[in-house]
């Protein structure tokens, strides 16, 4: 008797050395990945070179920065010998400043409502739709979010973003700012967006005798099965890079278990 | 005072010590004009002239370059029409602050809408992923207006028609010291200075203020006699010469602009 | 005229990419014997690669390799030691690369992996110098199971890994680990009775 022949997802493979095995093959084609991560710990790095193996695939990729300007992270971004200035200028990688989009939108005010929010969900919509992304990161939601007061609102956004930019097949990274990546922690700022997200890679520190490694653990990524451990992460000039922490070492002093 | 400017004893000879409203008649009601240096706040009704008032005052330009007609809801060319129509200068320097808010915010509000309603177009979005900064729209145009006033030099004549533009959009109280500013620089400088207000919708505690920096108050009333409207100013302040203070019924005339009616009109 | 152990390099014909050798000394003879192990692995063998120095900073290794008229410059150092010294890390050599502290295990293995992917040679080594440098900051078992993960890093991706220690001084858990793991073993070591 023949096994019955297993569906498996098409995936949006990375191209970031070890989150594609994490991942064993890649993020299945049009999530929405929740990239939840303290400061410094790599979320627009990993973001970033997320959309760079795209374009070097010939897709056309979107980064929407709400945290810093685009000069700023383009410059810092450049570091990398990943990273092609010319993606930018052939149009393959589009960087938006929300500042900018807020302003063309006239959405420079300190709260949105729900008119707002749904003028902010046809832009970016109309952009992926347009130019055909395939690969879009915001960075970050909870900048973003802070502007929507209402959390139904910012479910209603989530969601309905995500909804659509699924149906255009496009494969999107929110960036979510977290203050702590303990087990303990929330891994979205207002708590919605990790339930929405299809998928939430957190990204956080482990403090080990006074020294900071940064981590990098793969918690739900629908439609695929995929590592849940802990894996230690070094931002090098080629990329992130990535290797499975070590089990004696994969938590906090705190929570050490050393000369147990 | 702080500061004390020198003046030419030629340009002194030249400026005397008034100068014309543009309107020989009010000249002579006014005892031969309105001293140099002063500030002069009109409260104004609605159809009063005022606006035509404040266009004739600058036709005196005894100095084109140190003239400046600021208007907040006219265009150029407007002002520059009725300019011509009576044979006033026209090399006096007028900004229209209204028309260049409409340029520079209501343009790109209709934009926005335009983008909110029908979508980004790929040129837009080409034209936004190449877009690195804001473009600064949220023109300070009190400061704006305050500095070029402020750069202006000794006897100049200034207009600005009207403050209502920048009592609806800043804080009233910036709007309050701004005058005080250019009523300090005018008394300096032997400036003449005339801002026009209308009364509608005018809080009182600012009335007051202004009313108090002023070295002359006047308010521009209109009201129906019969069929007819009757224009009038009124001067409720005159610093120093209390005998100034009158009622002056005025008309339009083609020929003349503004000018008081020598008519005595039975009550 | 210092003298190379010639018998070191005879015992590394016998080894292939994908070995892990232990390579055992004394406190005498550590440099002997890793000079000993390098020169036949980078002249005979033509190999080039990563030296993660943990027991002596990197600058010091390469002087000592130049006294003895070795060139190093196209090795890869991973130092562990001169960020833990104020003003360490100012270098401007190439091909020297700081790690912050040896606690930071899953970084140096990352670092070395970053390396191996920048070199052009096709036959690499990484060498580990030394468990004992590591075993000062870091637990037996966290370097026990660290060991068990570099060796087969390297092992998978063919390259030739030396683990450098003085056996004496190396955990007991941590010794028999290395002895189940390497394939090979170089004995310039004391002989070690626990």
């Amino acid at each position: 008797m023949q096994p019955a022949a297993v569906y498996t997802r098409d995936r949006c493979v990375t191209g970031i050395h070890g989150l594609d095995e994490i991942l064993r093959g890649g993020i299945p084609y049009g999530s929405t990945v929740l990239a939840s991560g303290t400061c410094g710990s790599g979320k627009t790095t990993l973001a970033m070179e997320f959309l760079v193996r795209g374009a070097l695939a010939g897709e056309a990729c979107a980064h929407f920065t709400a945290t810093e300007p685009s000069v700023k992270l383009l410059e810092n971004i450049r570091q990398f010998e990943f990273f092609d200035m010319n993606m930018v200028d052939t149009g393959l990688i589009n960087v938006f400043d929300m500042d900018v989009l807020y302003s063309w939108l006239g959405l420079e005010k300190s709260s949105f409502d729900l008119d707002d929010v749904h003028a902010l969900i046809k832009a970016i919509v109309d952009i992926v739709n347009t130019i055909g992304v395939t690969r879009l990161v915001i960075d970050s939601v909870t900048t973003l979010c802070y502007k929507i007061k209402s959390e139904q609102l910012i479910r209603d956004f989530l969601f309905t973003l995500g909804k659509k930019l699924s149906t255009l097949g496009c494969t999107t990274i929110l960036i979510s700012e977290i203050t702590s990546a303990t087990e303990n922690a929330h891994w979205s700022s207002f708590g919605v967006e990790e339930a929405i997200a299809d998928g939430i890679i957190v990204m956080g520190d482990v403090e080990r005798m006074g020294h900071l490694l940064r981590f990098l653990q793969v918690v739900k990524m629908r439609g695929t099965s995929h590592s849940r451990a802990k894996h230690a992460i070094e931002l090098t000039p080629i990329g992130v890079m990535l290797t499975p922490m070590l089990k004696w070492g994969a938590q906090g002093d705190k929570q050490s278990k050393w000369g147990a | 005072m702080n500061k004390q400017y020198t003046f030419k004893k030629e340009d002194e000879e030249f400026f005397g010590g008034v100068g014309s409203f543009g309107v020989p008649k009010f000249d002579l009601e006014m005892h031969g004009g309105v001293p140099r240096g002063f500030t002069m706040v009109s409260f104004t009704d609605t159809g009063s002239g005022s606006e035509l008032f404040g266009k004739q005052f600058t036709s005196p330009a005894e100095e084109s370059e140190n003239t400046l007609y600021v208007s907040t809801n006219e265009g150029q060319q407007e002002i520059a029409r009725v300019f011509n129509k009576y044979g006033w200068p026209l090399d006096i320097s007028v900004r229209t602050i209204g028309e260049e808010y409409n340029k520079e915010v209501l343009e790109k509000e209709l934009l926005a809408s335009r983008y909110r309603l029908e979508g980004f177009r790929l040129e837009d979005i080409q034209r936004l992923a190449q877009t690195r900064f804001v473009d600064e729209t949220h023109q300070d145009y009190l400061t704006e207006v305050t500095n070029e006033i402020m750069s202006l030099g000794p006897y100049f004549r200034v207009v600005i028609d009207n403050l209502d533009f920048f009592l609806q959009r800043e804080d009233n109280t910036k709007v309050v010291a701004m005058v005080r500013m250019l009523q300090a620089h005018a008394q300096m400088m032997r400036g003449l200075l005339l801002i026009n207000i209308s009364n509608d919708g005018l809080n009182p505690t600012i009335k007051q203020e202004l009313s108090s920096i002023a070295d002359m108050v006047l308010s521009f009333k209109v009201r129906t006699i019969g069929t007819d409207f009757e224009t009038s100013m009124i001067v409720s302040k005159f610093r120093n010469a209390p005998e100034n203070l009158k009622i002056l019924v005025f008309r339009v005339t083609p020929a003349e602009g503004i000018t008081p009616e020598t008519v005595e009109r039975i009550s | 005229m210092f003298e190379l152990d010639q018998r070191i390099a005879e015992q590394l014909t016998e080894v292939a990419l994908n070995s892990s050798v232990q390579v055992r000394c004394g406190n005498s003879n550590a440099f002997m014997v890793t000079a000993s192990t390098m020169v036949p692995l980078m002249q005979m063998f033509e190999m080039g690669g990563v030296y993660i120095s943990g027991s002596r900073s990197a600058m010091e290794m390469i002087e000592a390799f130049e006294t003895i008229g070795i060139d190093v410059s196209n090795i890869q150092f991973v130092d562990l030691v001169s960020s833990g010294v104020l003003g360490g890390t100012d270098s401007t050599r190439k091909n020297i690369h700081f790690v912050d502290s040896p606690i930071m295990l899953e970084s140096i293995l990352l670092r070395a992996l970053y390396l191996l992917r920048t070199t052009t040679l096709e036959r690499n080594f990484v060498i580990l110098d030394s468990v004992n440098a590591l075993a000062i900051y870091n637990d037996d078992r966290m370097l026990a199971e660290y060991l068990h993960t570099f060796i087969n890093t390297f092992r998978q991706r063919e390259v030739l890994s030396v683990i450098l220690n003085v056996p004496d001084q190396t955990p007991p858990l941590v010794l028999s680990n290395l002895d189940l793991y390497c394939t090979d073993l170089i004995d310039r070591g004391q002989v070690v009775i626990h």
